[in-house]
């Protein structure tokens, strides 16, 4: 029997080197890739026949699209929609990752931490240039709360960076660990059925059926949060203080 | 469940401050060769800022680190639920 962290195992598929760097095409890489095509079908197909009255598809690509721009409207504003672009790209890629994780023999690309790291590094530093850009050297204020007295800056200004500089981090581990603790979880159960035979095993593979449907759960949550956060981090960005 | 994601999303913070915390000491010694001093000081900055992640996250200010006022539609829409979002 596989053990309950096989699954996890990175596998070359294509073995590609790089002026030394190890570039192989991963099952990870396959698995992103997989999302990303499935991504650009499920929305290029359902949204073919543009009909006023949407079909079964079409409302599932609307209601996605229209989740998102909500989400951007209420949580960073007007001027967060020429961002909406990234955040429903990224919003479809987690879901996509996650969901697909749960069809049996796959692989999931966000129980990794350097794929959700990567992700995460590449929202703080965008939103870090976005608030550059935006208000120049007034962004420094943002590492100063206003109202607080002057000689407790020496001590809060070091706080308050390591508390910037801990975004990527949280972010990044809340999805890598939810993920792999479920998918964890699932196959230690399922390891369980069968040693128990016929009579005990309906315990665990009752256990792994709730767990699945949790699972489910779970997938749209943390792909929810990783969002919503890269929203709150957004407006943070826009307007500071 | 709710309750759980909640715990698990705290949880996260305050380690995720620490964990920068403490990586930024350890490299700051290992590059200034300044024995455990700056470790020292990280780790306790690190804590802080995880306790101050905490308590930003738990009292829902832009429900994780920083100041950012909610948008417009955001604040409403705490108004008539009274609670943010998970």
């Amino acid at each position: 029997m596989a053990g309950p962290l096989k699954q996890f195992e990175v596998n070359a598929l294509v073995p590609v080197e790089l002026g030394g760097v190890d570039a192989s095409f991963t099952n990870a890489s396959l698995f992103m890739v997989i999302a990303v095509l499935a991504i650009t079908f499920f929305l290029t197909v359902s949204m073919r026949r543009r009909s006023l009255v949407p079909g079964r598809w079409q409302s599932l690509a609307e209601l996605s699209y229209e989740f998102i721009a909500g989400m951007v409207r209420d949580n960073v504003g007007s001027e967060g929609r020429r961002y909406f672009p990234f955040v429903f790209s990224l919003f479809m890629f987690i879901l996509f990752g996650n969901m697909i994780g749960l069809i049996p023999y796959s692989f999931t690309p966000t129980s990794h931490i350097i794929v959700t790291f990567a992700m995460a590094i590449f929202v703080f530093v965008g939103v870090t240039i976005v608030a550059i850009i935006r208000h120049r050297l007034h962004f420094l204020s943002f590492f100063l709360p206003p109202g607080v007295p002057v000689v407790m800056a020496p001590i809060l200004i070091p706080i308050e960076i390591l508390s910037y500089l801990s975004r990527p981090v949280s972010l990044s581990i809340r999805l890598f660990a939810n993920m792999m603790a479920g998918h964890t979880m699932l196959k230690v159960f399922a390891g369980f059925v069968v040693p128990l035979g016929i009579i005990g095993g309906w315990a665990p593979l009752a256990v792994d059926v709730a767990l699945t449907g949790f699972e489910f759960l779970v997938a749209f949550l943390q792909a929810y949060v990783f969002t919503i956060l890269t929203c709150l981090y957004l407006n943070d960005a826009i307007h500071l203080h | 469940m709710a309750g759980f994601g909640l715990a698990f999303r705290i949880g996260v913070e305050l380690v995720a401050a620490l964990v920068v915390g403490v990586g930024i000491g350890l490299l700051l010694d290992n590059w200034l060769e300044t024995g455990p001093w700056f470790l020292v000081a990280f780790f306790f900055l690190g804590a802080a800022a995880g306790v101050l992640n905490v308590y930003r996250a738990a009292s829902g200010i832009g429900l994780g680190p920083g100041y950012g006022e909610p948008a417009e539609g955001k604040r409403q829409a705490k108004k008539d639920n009274g609670d943010a979002p998970t």
